[in-house]
């Protein structure tokens, strides 16, 4: 990349949860690229490993740790040896998510288990990833907090489609923007910002179940809409909804993180980004 | 390709370019390697500003322009083109507060209308009108308009302040719904279109802000217009401290460069956390 500059984030060190795969690990490669020392903290140990083994092929300065956001004590030791390792944290990238219980490629709507893993991970794994990290931050007078949200999180706009099963996803997005919103104003006193990433639609992990679900609830099981099967699926639907016409990468994800980690928004406390090709606007 | 910290040779255009908010972000694009057409109503102020960023071994040229007259700019996109070849990046920044007299008015006059929302709005329209075609005509562009917070949702108790700001924060609340819509339009263009929304800086600007309050509140008549502003800072900043022309600027860059290729139709506070969205 002509131009790129591995300045932005030389010397800083970044933790990063659900790092391993999808947005998460979109994040870790930009961060590590721009110079940055990185965690890439995930819920199985073997894929945080795997990941930080790709990163570390590339020259960078990565470490995987087996981390459960659910668990605050899981997230105080990845915090402890990511000092140990590095010797302190600056960055927190609370990325961690899911979308749904098991099972909900086949259901249109909600069940109690949507709410409670929504719930847990999304919110309570943020707020606690923060918990973690935060004493640390306050203490040395400086930090950076970037939550990743969703503009799933922002005000709904459309009819109705006769299915809930997006909602409690949504809901917990939009406790991440307000949580984000909270946190910023209590830690400014200590030089530490806290913003939100809301990215729109990626070709992910997530985002394939999503289209699965879809998919299956059509009424007409064997239509192909598009001709190309769920990514078809995915890009006809990203030509239609997205001004710019294409879904997002987590590079793209990953670039704005890195923006607000960085000294260039420095004056940038409380807001939530939209990374989204314009899908939505606030 | 660029990103946030490497503009190397894209060709901005800044309006309102000489002093304040607009001379930060050309100082910040410049040092990134932008080649800056400097445009101002006040043409000496270009100049300057063009020289000392050539001084400093960047590439700059001074432009005249009024961005209330389509024909103005018109042929400062004409000017500027023929210049450079093209143009990459457009920042609409030039803006005014109120009308003439501003200091010494509680409530907001006709007049305040007229010049808010034919320089902030109009002035942008105008701009991007002159500008947008040959950008399209290339499939791509990046604009970024300079808005500002008070053109977000107000919050707050009895005013003591009078009225005469209204003008104003109406005028930047259309720059944010211009910036969405003129999004969706040019999107298929590949041409990005954000809006920056600055909080509370010491610039020529919050000056003739701070004036007005001294004058229509008796209690601030001791105090300095910056002692004012520092009240003000004080009183409902969380990161405590002003923004600076250059952190409008950084947030700008940002916006410009390809790490910003998936955002479009935002708008971004830069305001320590003020008024959030």
């Amino acid at each position: 990349m002509v131009g790129h500059s591995t300045a932005q984030l030389e010397g800083k060190v970044a933790l990063v949860t659900g790092a391993a795969r999808g947005i998460g690990f979109g994040i870790a490669t930009v961060l590590a690229e721009r110079g940055s020392e990185v965690a890439i903290c995930d819920l199985s140990g073997e894929a945080s490993s795997a990941a930080a083994d790709g990163l570390l092929s590339d020259g960078h300065s990565v470490i995987g740790i087996a981390t459960n956001v659910t668990v605050p004590e899981s997230l105080n030791a990845a915090v402890s040896r990511v000092i140990e390792a590095f010797g302190r944290v600056d960055i927190l990238v609370a990325n961690a998510g899911v979308w749904a219980s098991a099972g909900y490629e086949e259901r249109p709507h909600y069940n109690d288990a949507d709410w409670e893993i929504t719930h847990s991970v999304n919110v309570r794994g943020v707020v606690n990833s923060a918990e973690a990290v935060v004493p640390h931050m306050q203490e040395r007078g400086s930090g950076r907090i970037v939550n990743i949200a969703s503009h799933g999180g922002r005000k709904p706009r459309g009819m109705a489609t006769g299915r809930t099963l997006g909602f409690p996803y949504s809901v917990s997005k939009a406790g991440v923007i307000q949580w984000t919103h909270g946190l910023a104003i209590e830690l400014a006193p200590f030089n530490i910002t806290v913003n939100a990433v809301c990215p729109g639609e990626l070709w992910t992990h997530m985002i394939r179940g999503i289209y699965t679900n879809r998919r299956n609830l059509t009424i007409d099981h064997s239509r192909d809409l598009s001709g190309g099967g769920i990514s078809g699926d995915f890009a006809l639907a990203m030509q239609n909804t997205v001004p710019l016409g294409r879904g997002q990468t987590p590079r793209d994800i990953g670039n704005a993180v890195a923006f607000l980690a960085s000294d260039d928004a420095a004056e940038i406390t409380g807001q939530a980004l939209n990374v989204n090709g314009g899908a939505r606007m606030n | 390709m660029t990103d946030a910290t490497n503009l190397d040779g894209a060709v901005t255009l800044i309006t309102g370019a000489g002093r304040g908010i607009g001379l930060g972000i050309a100082e910040v694009l410049s040092e990134r390697g932008a080649v800056i057409a400097v445009s101002d109503l006040d043409p000496d102020s270009a100049t300057v500003a063009a020289n000392a960023f050539n001084a400093g071994g960047a590439q700059a040229v001074p432009f005249g322009g009024d961005t209330t007259s389509q024909e103005s700019m018109d042929a400062l996109a004409a000017a500027v083109i023929e210049e450079f070849g093209h143009i990459d990046i457009l920042v609409c920044n030039a803006g005014v507060i109120g009308a003439p007299g501003y200091q010494e008015r509680s409530d907001h006059t006709e007049a305040d209308w007229d010049a808010t929302f034919g320089v902030n709005v109009k002035g942008f329209v105008h701009t991007t009108n002159s500008v947008a075609p040959h950008m399209r005509s290339r499939n791509a562009g990046r604009i970024v308009n300079i808005a500002s917070h008070g053109g977000r949702k107000p919050r707050g108790a009895r005013s003591t302040l009078g009225s005469v700001q209204t003008p104003y924060s109406v005028s930047k609340a259309a720059v944010i719904q211009w910036t969405h819509l003129l999004a969706i339009e040019l999107a298929q263009h590949n041409i990005t279109v954000n809006a920056v929304c600055p909080g509370v800086l010491w610039t020529p600007m919050w000056e003739t802000i701070a004036e007005n309050q001294k004058s229509n509140n008796p209690e601030l008549a001791e105090l300095t217009p910056r002692e004012v502003f520092d009240q003000s800072i004080k009183a409902r900043m969380p990161m405590g401290r002003e923004q600076t022309p250059r952190d409008i600027g950084k947030a700008v860059a940002f916006l410009a460069s390809d790490d910003a290729s998936e955002i479009t139709g935002q708008a971004l506070n830069v305001n320590g956390g003020a008024v959030m969205n």
